[in-house]
């Protein structure tokens, strides 16, 4: 679809953006906008009509001075990684990409404290502070590109979340220019907010309170020592309960994170990391934090693990070996492009207790639709990212898959759970939102937005419904690694 | 109406939601509400609200009345007490996760919750009079802050009676949710100034195997902050606080700057944490364990200087903080690692001297980048008084833009939040 309407951007404006910014921040070219015409959601493709790429938030504030005068919507964008589609222009002409806004700008290890334009990637902060000993928590899988802008955006999550929490609980402190061009401190570098949480408000707007261009971070203390362990399992469903026996015995791992049959299979056909072929699922598991006590702790998930039905359980006895567990899992995704010419990913939440309950239910879908659909995701948070193999050039099992995917999220709903737990609601789910929201609630979040942004410019069209604003899927969702 | 009409202000609400659930205000709540309604769910809190707007009539949630009389120059005309929605709707101890009604005090909570070895770790003094609704309307906080969070981080979903009496729900009951904006962030902290809370829900935590707090008194803020960096540094703590003299008096101590710090984990992570900081403080450092480590963290958690004439708290980038508590007139119990500190200033023989204090205080957090806030001031204090800082023009700007909105009758808890909000 054509995502601008029918109106083109007016020359003259064109003109008073390029003399804003110089030529060099300024895409307009069509085949280069191909480029931006998806993110990690690439069931949809809309390409902007112009792409700038500012170098400060005064240079942001320019042109959303400009925008606003003018009433143009605008989407912002940092490095595309996004899995909902929510750096998509859905009636936003103009993209506007933080890329360039890539300076550290101060840290104080002090203070545990980052200071960083939005533009900057997220293992890039982790990098620059690990000789001293600290990382910046939030580890989404795509961390060695996504932005800590598109991080804010989103509320993004990772693999070690159980224990370190999101993007929401290390953001203090923001510089946000807003729709209208003026640019707002939110926070500071203080643990206390003066005032009401705005930076809570934007933290997951999904873009939609304007564009972010710096942000005050807390670093996390390296922790003494990590046990990572693979736990084997010949049902599936002894694996999901394990998973609340760990939690039930109050113990937090980092991470658990959970791999089914289809998808070891893959794995092992892929990159013969060694794991257990004949097994129904496996376990990631690691635990970190002093040194003492943490083999305590290391056994006592062991006895749980075998308690509830684990066949084996292998610990890495060094570096090399963790880091061949989790290049296992970060690389179950590019596995099962070998399994079909077509995967699709959807991301959910059921509360823990749920989850065998919810495997069962996602096996049963997979039997009536007559599709595979694999599991990899995290475990620990009950944040589930089935795969739903398929291929394109069938449209009935296209058709197919786009009614697993939509009733897996049903169910989780109906187990109490949530649409997303870390991908966003962007354009992707956005037909989804009343199956969680009343009328009453998407209203009152509609207000929220619009204390921000009033005449609805800051990527519109995206996270709340609106006449207009629902996406018809007729195929499947991405098939990009998460 | 006159907001003062007690007479008639009952006579209204007691037609609303009868008589049974009006009653006059007692204590400290005549400072907070010229009448209190007590509503038995969450439909009689937006009738309530629906006649207040309708009638121009203030009205401000109320758990034991103590930030709401302290912050309140004048009473609102009803204090909406959630005394009889104090029920815990569901609790999954397997999912670490438990949904609540916001007359329910956090010591109730954590009652039920210990069955199971499970807390809402969130430590403000007096749990046993601090509703859940006040947890979050105010965002209190205590020691346990530097390992847990505050109630930000814990609260995963709320429902709230808004304007127009709408009933409205952010976020959910799983531990990892983006679906939606984060209500719950703009609940926390709003001092009941955009709706009235009626159910909550938070993660819960494991507690600890066993706990010890270790002590070690120094000659100078300054020695003993560099103490807890230290320690900070080198050790996972459950809480780290520096105690001024007096405060380390009240909490039973010799006295000096006490540098103090929660030791908690398994036995052997306790054993080991307790040599390694036994090795880096004071010589003459004292560690604490069983009841009695349990006892001095209470004392800790609780002290709160009731009696002071002025008490605030502080927040600025954690290494900023001895800076600001470098003034002989404070007093201050401070979370070391997080940069922030309850801080008393007494009247001494002039309370003008108090509140210049409190001035210079305010500058040099400003100065540091951070914010102080007003707790409690005994009533000379009061005159001229601003309870909160104001905050920087554009983030104002929003926040009146958000009051606005989310109270466009200016009757949740008016004139006494930030700039007057």
């Amino acid at each position: 679809m054509s995502s601008n309407g029918n109106s083109r951007l007016d020359p003259h404006l064109i003109a008073e953006l390029r003399a804003a910014l110089g030529d060099d921040a300024v895409v307009a070219r069509a085949a280069e906008l191909k480029v931006y015409e998806c993110d990690g959601w690439t069931i949809e493709k809309a390409a902007p009509e112009i792409l700038l790429r500012p170098r400060t938030a005064a240079e942001v504030s320019a042109v959303l001075k400009i925008l606003h005068r003018e009433g143009v919507a605008f989407v912002p964008r940092g490095a595309g990684t996004g899995l909902s589609g929510g750096c998509l222009p859905i009636g936003a002409p103009v993209m506007i990409c933080t890329s360039r806004m890539n300076r550290i700008l101060a840290v104080d290890y002090a203070s545990r404290r980052v200071e960083v334009e939005s533009g900057v990637v997220n293992l890039h902060v982790s990098n620059a502070v690990a000789a001293r000993g600290f990382f910046y928590a939030p580890d989404p899988s795509s961390q060695a590109a996504c932005t800590i802008g598109g991080n804010i955006a989103e509320n993004s999550g990772g693999p070690h979340t159980l224990k370190y929490g999101v993007t929401t609980n290390h953001v203090l402190g923001l510089e946000i220019v807003l729709p209208d061009g003026k640019i707002a401190e939110l926070g500071s570098a203080a643990e206390e907010r003066c005032g009401y949480d705005l930076v809570g408000a934007v933290v997951g707007a999904e873009g939609t309170a304007g564009i972010v261009t710096r942000a005050t971070l807390k670093l996390t203390r390296e922790p003494e020592a990590r046990r990572t362990m693979l736990a084997v399992f010949s049902d599936v469903d002894d694996a999901t309960r394990a998973v609340s026996a760990i939690i039930a015995a109050g113990i937090i791992p980092c991470a658990i994170e959970l791999m089914d049959q289809l998808i070891i299979r893959a794995v092992e056909a892929a990159f013969h990391a060694g794991l257990p072929t004949d097994a129904g699922a496996v376990l990631i598991i690691e635990l970190d934090g002093a040194i003492a006590g943490l083999d305590d702790h290391a056994q006592r998930v062991g006895e749980l693990v075998r308690g509830a039905g684990a066949r084996e359980v292998r610990l890495a006895h060094d570096d090399a070996e963790r880091a061949i567990l989790w290049k296992a899992r970060k690389r179950a995704f590019g596995a099962v492009g070998r399994l079909a010419p077509n995967y699709a990913t959807q991301d959910g939440v059921v509360p823990r207790t749920r989850l065998p309950d919810i495997l069962r239910a996602i096996g049963a879908i997979a039997l009536r639709h007559n599709l595979r659909i694999g599991n990899v995701f995290h475990a620990g948070d009950g944040n589930i990212h089935p795969i739903v193999l398929y291929d394109e050039r069938d449209a009935d099992q296209t058709r197919r898959a786009v009614a697993a995917g939509r009733e897996i999220l049903q169910a989780c709903v109906a187990m109490g759970g949530s649409l997303t737990g870390e991908h966003g609601i962007g354009a992707e789910k956005i037909a989804e939102m009343p199956l969680i929201f009343s009328p009453e609630d998407l209203t009152v979040m509609s207000e929220l937005r619009r204390v921000f942004d009033p005449d609805g410019r800051a990527n519109p069209n995206k996270v709340i419904p609106t006449p207009g604003s629902c996406v018809e899927v007729s195929t499947p969702r991405r098939q990009v690694p998460i | 109406m006159n907001d003062h009409d007690a007479p008639q202000l009952v006579r209204t609400f007691a037609a609303l939601i009868g008589e049974s659930r009006i009653r006059a205000p007692q204590g400290r709540e005549t400072r907070a509400a010229s009448i209190i309604a007590e509503p038995h769910d969450a439909r009689e809190v937006a009738e309530i609200i629906r006649k207040c707007e309708a009638d121009a009539i203030t009205l401000a949630p109320i758990g034991a009345g103590r930030t709401l009389a302290a912050m309140r120059p004048a009473p609102v005309a009803v204090g909406v007490s959630l005394a009889h929605m104090a029920a815990i709707i569901a609790y999954e101890p397997d999912d670490m996760t438990v949904i609540a009604e916001p007359g329910l005090t956090l010591a109730a909570l954590n009652r039920q919750t210990a069955q199971h070895g499970q807390h809402l770790p969130a430590d403000p003094p007096h749990p046993e009079l601090a509703t859940l609704g006040a947890l979050v309307g105010a965002a209190h906080a205590g020691p346990m802050r530097h390992a847990e969070g505050t109630v930000r981080d814990l609260l995963i979903g709320v429902r709230f009676a808004g304007h127009g009496g709408r009933l409205v729900h952010g976020g959910g009951r799983v531990v990892k949710n983006v679906a939606g904006y984060d209500l719950m962030k703009v609940m926390t902290g709003s001092f009941g100034t955009l709706g009235v809370i009626t159910e909550t829900t938070f993660k819960v935590r494991p507690m600890a195997e066993q706990y010890a707090i270790a002590f070690a008194a120094y000659g100078d803020v300054a020695s003993a902050s560099a103490a807890a960096a230290q320690l900070h540094h080198a050790a996972a703590l459950a809480h780290l606080e520096v105690a001024s003299p007096a405060a380390s008096h009240a909490l039973g101590l010799r006295g000096g700057f006490t540098v103090i710090a929660g030791l908690a984990g398994s036995a052997a992570e306790v054993a080991e944490l307790s040599a390694r900081t036994r090795a880096m403080l004071a010589a003459g450092a004292e560690i604490m364990t069983g009841a009695e480590a349990i006892a001095a963290r209470e004392r800790l958690r609780d002290c709160d200087f009731a009696d002071a004439a002025i008490v605030a708290l502080i927040a600025v980038p954690p290494a900023e903080l001895a800076r600001c508590l470098e003034p002989a007139e404070v007093e201050f119990v401070a979370h070391a690692g997080c940069g922030v500190a309850r801080i008393s200033l007494s009247s001494g023989a002039n309370p003008a001297e108090a509140c210049a204090a409190l001035a210079r205080i305010r500058m040099a957090v400003h100065a540091a980048g951070g914010n102080l806030r007003v707790l409690h001031a005994a009533s000379e204090m009061r005159p001229g008084l601003e309870f909160f800082d104001q905050p920087p023009r554009a983030a104002f700007a929003l926040m009146q833009t958000l009051k606005r909105t989310f109270d466009p009758h200016g009757v949740f808890n008016p004139r006494c939040f930030v700039g007057g909000l």
